[in-house]
Formats: C-alpha cells, sequence, structure tokens
C-alpha cells in the first residue's frame, strides 16, 4: 500500500491526520507543501489542484484513492483498519 | 514568490496581536453571517495560533489550512474568515474549511470536524446571508452569496430575494426604494415585483430564489 500525504505546516487537521496514521502503524510519503521553494513547490501545487481542484489540505492518497481533509472514518475504510 | 505575497498585503493588525484580539474582531463579523466560534475551544485557539504565526509572517491572517500561491486574487479568498467567499459549501457543511467556525445552531463542533464536502451539484442550499436585524419592513438592502450579488426585501416579517441587477442598464436594485412590493432600479426608475421578479418591460424580469428567517437569520435558497 502506498500513502502519500501533502500538508501545511500550519494546519491542525494535517496534524491530526499525520497523528492518526502514525498512531495506527501507516507508512506513509509526507510533503509539507508551505515549507517548499522553486521548482518542488511548483510542482507539488500542480499535483495537489490536479487530484482535488483546489489548494486546502490535508490531501492524503492512498493507493491512488484521494481524500481532502482528515475524514478518519474514510481513511480507516481506505486503509482496511 | 514569498516577498511578492508579502508586499501585496496592506497590514491590518498591529505587531502583537493576540488570539483574543483576533476573536474579538472576527467573532460579530461571522455572527452577521450565521456563525460562531467553534464549540471545541482548545481546537478554535489551535487554529488561531496558527493564524497569528501566519499573521506575523505575512502581514494577514490567511487560512491555515489552505496554501497561499502568492497570487494576490487567489489568496485574498482565504483571509479569514474566508465564509463570504465560500458561503454555499460552508452553509452545507454547517462549518467553515478548517471548523474554526461552526454555524450558530451547532451544539457540537468537535462532530464536524473531518466534513470537507461540496454541496451535491443541482441542489439547492439555504445558505444564511445577514441577520434579520439588518433590515427593517419596507426596506431592501444587498446579500452576496459567494462572488453573486442579490437584492433582498423585507415586507413585514416576510422576505424576498432577487437578482440584484436592472435588465435595463445593470443598475443595483438593492440601492433602489422599496414602494409597496416593487423595487425601484435607482438608475432609472424601472420597476420590479420583489415577490415575482416580474418588471413591466419585456423579457426583463429578473430571478426570484426562495427567502426566509430563522434564528434571527435570513436565509436565501440558491
Amino acid at each position: 500500500m502506498t500513502v502519500k500525504v501533502f500538508a501545511l505546516s500550519t494546519c491542525p487537521h494535517c496534524k491530526r491526520a499525520r497523528a492518526f496514521l502514525d498512531e495506527s502503524g501507516i507508512d506513509y510519503d509526507v510533503s509539507e507543501v508551505d515549507l517548499m521553494t522553486g521548482a518542488e513547490r511548483d510542482e507539488a501545487i500542480d499535483e495537489v489542484r490536479s487530484l482535488t481542484g483546489g489548494t486546502s489540505f490535508p490531501v492524503i492518497i492512498i493507493d491512488g484513492q484521494v481524500v481532502v481533509g482528515f475524514n478518519q472514518s474514510r481513511l480507516e475504510e481506505l486503509l482496511g483498519l | 514568490m514569498s516577498s511578492e505575497g508579502r508586499d501585496h498585503v496592506q497590514r491590518r493588525f498591529a505587531p502583537g496581536t493576540t488570539i483574543e484580539d483576533l476573536k474579538e474582531y472576527m467573532v460579530p463579523f461571522v455572527a452577521e453571517l450565521g456563525y460562531k466560534l467553534n464549540t471545541d475551544i482548545a481546537f478554535a485557539d489551535e487554529v488561531l495560533a496558527s493564524e497569528i504565526a501566519i499573521l506575523d509572517a505575512t502581514g494577514d491572517v490567511y487560512c491555515p489550512c489552505r496554501l497561499r500561491t502568492g497570487n494576490a486574487r487567489e489568496d485574498a479568498r482565504i483571509v479569514c474568515p474566508c465564509i463570504p467567499f465560500n458561503a454555499r459549501q460552508f452553509a452545507a457543511m454547517r462549518k467553515c474549511w478548517c471548523g474554526l467556525f461552526v454555524r450558530s445552531d451547532v451544539e457540537d463542533g468537535t462532530a464536524l470536524m473531518g466534513i470537507v464536502n461540496e454541496p451535491e451539484p443541482g441542489v439547492a442550499v439555504d445558505v444564511p446571508v445577514c441577520s434579520a436585524a439588518s433590515i427593517a419592513s419596507s426596506q431592501v438592502r444587498r446579500v452576496f452569496v459567494d462572488a453573486r450579488e442579490y437584492a433582498l426585501a423585507r415586507i413585514g416579517d416576510d422576505f424576498f430575494a432577487i437578482g440584484n441587477i436592472c435588465a435595463h442598464a445593470f443598475g443595483p436594485l438593492a440601492d433602489g426604494p422599496l414602494d409597496g412590493d416593487e423595487v425601484m432600479c435607482p438608475r432609472h426608475g424601472w420597476r420590479y415585483n420583489v415577490r415575482t421578479g416580474e418588471t413591466g418591460h419585456p423579457d426583463a424580469n429578473v430571478r426570484t430564489y426562495p427567502a426566509f428567517a430563522r434564528d434571527g437569520l435570513v436565509f436565501i435558497t440558491v
């Protein structure tokens, strides 16, 4: 299972989502988009826009399924928890 | 990009602005839109602490859960409280994006965490637009839902919403006087019935929208 998180360092829901993944023992890759710079940042923004149509966080991708916001029950469903 | 983002902001808050200062400014503002601070005060304070950090870094209180892109127009839409730019979606979610604010009739703000749905396409939403006390009987005022504007009329305790733009020369109907059931455009005097949207001029009617008052707030259904 591949789990990717796009987050903002300032966002309480991003912190909660990451804490939930940590507590659930899920390995994931995280990008804190507001702390990125240059081309890396632009690429991350483009990816978030193309996945969600906006720039709202967190964005969590579980094997290609996109969840916007910290929707714990949806995450549990997709992670099989 | 970040320096550009900072340059276009005219700072509205003095250095040293606190969480309590933000509450004092924001709570009356959102009350008029039908919202209150999240009942989970510890969570609300966490969001506001993030906003203070963003204020110190950028000069304004941007939503901590949405990204500033450096595009001034886009970024203006995520200045907290961002309810006016997202009124329809937030009315459907019963909270703002981050949950700092919840609709005034929400008893448990914690239960709404994680809900970020868009309204179903084609489904009308009851959107709070102003307090009932902000409009006296026999008056018209302008209200907004997202970027659209409406003329809201009050006749006794009944409310009527129509499109705000006169079909003749785009006059703002909400700026005209109400005469009985008719609002008169301030530009050239075309008259529209606020109950039906009808005018005496051919092919020039404006749309009507259901409007009603509940718990001291006026809602329009859009």
